[in-house]
């Protein structure tokens, strides 16, 4: 037992990297799960706010990430850009990542051409601009000053989808989608949103609780888990939804690792 | 002396407590005096990333000079910025072509190299978490036994393969792997990133109260 258990806790990385590599491709093999998911009440309360918006209002969404972020939030924006589409919301889209803005502007035209909006008046995509919290700063002072062009060169005064709206009090709801900083910290501290919700990557999804609980945020979006939700209330499958079993097996196989390694560790403890 | 260290610091001090007091006073001047210095702030961060791309490429170009152990790879960081910035200037900074979705060979360059380089490595982690969760998360004492608790807990109720684990294990139970993950976050992680965000809040109050009154002067190429 003994002999077993050091050969347990000495496993050669290389086959945990094998083992992982197997559960990530499981789904592929089994085909769907079929798990049933609950909705949290976090992911709910960002769902209730935007159906609660009349149409025409105008929405903001910062994209504030990066490829490396896709699967968690790529899904996560479609859903809220989907949402607010239906409910015919004007869409004001922007990002703080540079390296993101390409994205940001795909899964706009994207869902806008599905739905058959109309850039400039059901939609604009401001795209991205230096100094993030001095963006943020001059949003909230004037948007067309900070803005002057949108992201393909249109000067944005004038434009119908932005009528109404000078500063972040002009909208009513905004959510930020993050995978760190700047992200939906940087939106609480310097932003003057009149309600905001985020939507981030799991890993930095424990850090914004604070701000839900003091009502700073209406509600929280978390990991690929949160996008699943969402498209579980918009009653579209989308990719979060078929992303979950990936994360389920995988996350299933590290908790087997935890378990494997500590009985393992206790069992040569116990021992001497 | 007193260009280099006396007029920063009084730059520092004017700048520093005026707009300290400009948050509290709802005044047009003020607002506008904020929107100005807001826009200044704005093109000097449009400026750093030049001073950021020149300084990356000149601490590259020296390594390629002195051919030093592993240049080759700084030829190649030469090659992205180079290559991308030529395929930028000739699609004129645009992803997509006219009105329609037909990508501009900097949108190619975006979709089909940016993307899943990115994606991979990030993707990469997944795999050196599974083998560090191995070797390291043991409960080799009661501090290390509760955080493991915690974590084990939160997967679990993470996903809903976990939920359907804990249903069938544990379904007598009162409460749901969901509702045990929703208290570990709203509660004791709650409780632990509030104490955080005070102690980070009061931190840079002080630090700021340093810069302002000429303590602090790091900033100036000082020790302190």
């Amino acid at each position: 037992m003994r002999k077993l258990a050091d050969k347990v806790l000495s496993m050669d990385r290389r086959v945990i990297y094998l083992l992982m590599a197997a559960a990530a491709l499981l789904p592929f093999v089994t085909g769907p799960l079929g798990l049933p998911s609950r909705v949290s009440p976090e992911v709910k309360a960002v769902y209730d706010r935007i159906e609660s918006l009349p149409e025409g209002s105008p929405f903001l969404i910062s994209m504030d990430f990066d490829p490396a972020s896709k699967p968690e939030l790529y899904p996560m924006a479609e859903a809220l850009v989907r949402h607010a589409f239906r409910k015919n919301l004007r869409i004001i889209g922007m990002n703080l990542w540079v390296t993101g803005s390409g994205m940001a502007e795909k899964i706009l035209s994207d869902v806008a051409e599905e739905y058959g909006k109309e850039y400039g008046k059901d939609y604009v995509y401001l795209g991205w601009a230096p100094g993030a919290t001095n963006v943020i700063l001059g949003l909230g002072q004037d948007i067309y000053k900070t803005y002057p062009k949108d992201y393909y060169g249109n000067e944005t005064s004038g434009m119908s989808v932005l009528e109404g709206v000078r500063t972040l009090k002009d909208i009513p709801f905004m959510v930020d989608l993050a995978a760190g900083d700047p992200g939906i910290e940087t939106w609480v501290v310097y932003g003057k949103a009149k309600s905001m919700a985020g939507g981030c990557t799991a890993v930095i999804a424990p850090g914004m609780y604070a701000f839900l609980n003091s009502g700073q945020l209406v509600g929280l979006i978390g990991g690929m888990r949160g996008a699943a939700e969402y498209e579980l209330l918009l009653k579209e499958m989308g990719k979060a939804t078929v992303g979950m079993d990936i994360q389920s097996t995988t996350h299933v196989l590290i908790l087997g690792l935890i378990l494997l390694s500590n009985f393992a560790f206790f069992s040569t403890r116990r021992r001497g | 002396m007193f260009l280099r260290q006396y007029v920063p610091m009084a730059i520092a001090f004017v700048i520093g407590v005026a707009f300290a007091v400009q948050y509290y006073v709802p005044h047009p001047a003020s607002e506008g005096l904020l929107t100005t210095v807001n826009d200044w702030l704005i093109v000097v961060s449009g400026f750093s990333m030049v001073l950021g791309l020149a300084s990356l490429m000149g601490s590259h170009w020296a390594k390629v000079r002195r051919a030093v152990p592993g240049w080759g790879y700084s030829l190649v960081v030469f090659l992205g910025i180079l290559g991308t910035l030529a395929v930028g200037i000739v699609s004129k900074g645009k992803m997509f072509a006219g009105e329609g979705l037909t990508l501009t060979a900097l949108g190619w360059v975006y979709d089909n190299m940016l993307v899943p380089l990115q994606g991979t490595v990030f993707s990469l982690l997944a795999f050196f978490m599974a083998s560090a969760t191995f070797r390291t998360f043991r409960a080799r004492n009661l501090e290390a036994g509760l955080l493991l608790t915690a974590a084990f807990l939160v997967m679990l109720g993470h996903v809903p393969l976990g939920e359907y684990i804990w249903d069938k294990l544990l379904g007598f139970l009162p409460s749901k792997a969901d509702q045990v993950m929703g208290w570990i976050m709203n509660v004791p992680n709650m409780a632990a990133k509030r104490g955080i965000l005070l102690g980070v809040g009061l931190g840079a109050i002080a630090t700021s109260l340093k810069i302002i009154f000429g303590i602090e002067r790091a900033y100036m190429g000082e020790g302190g």
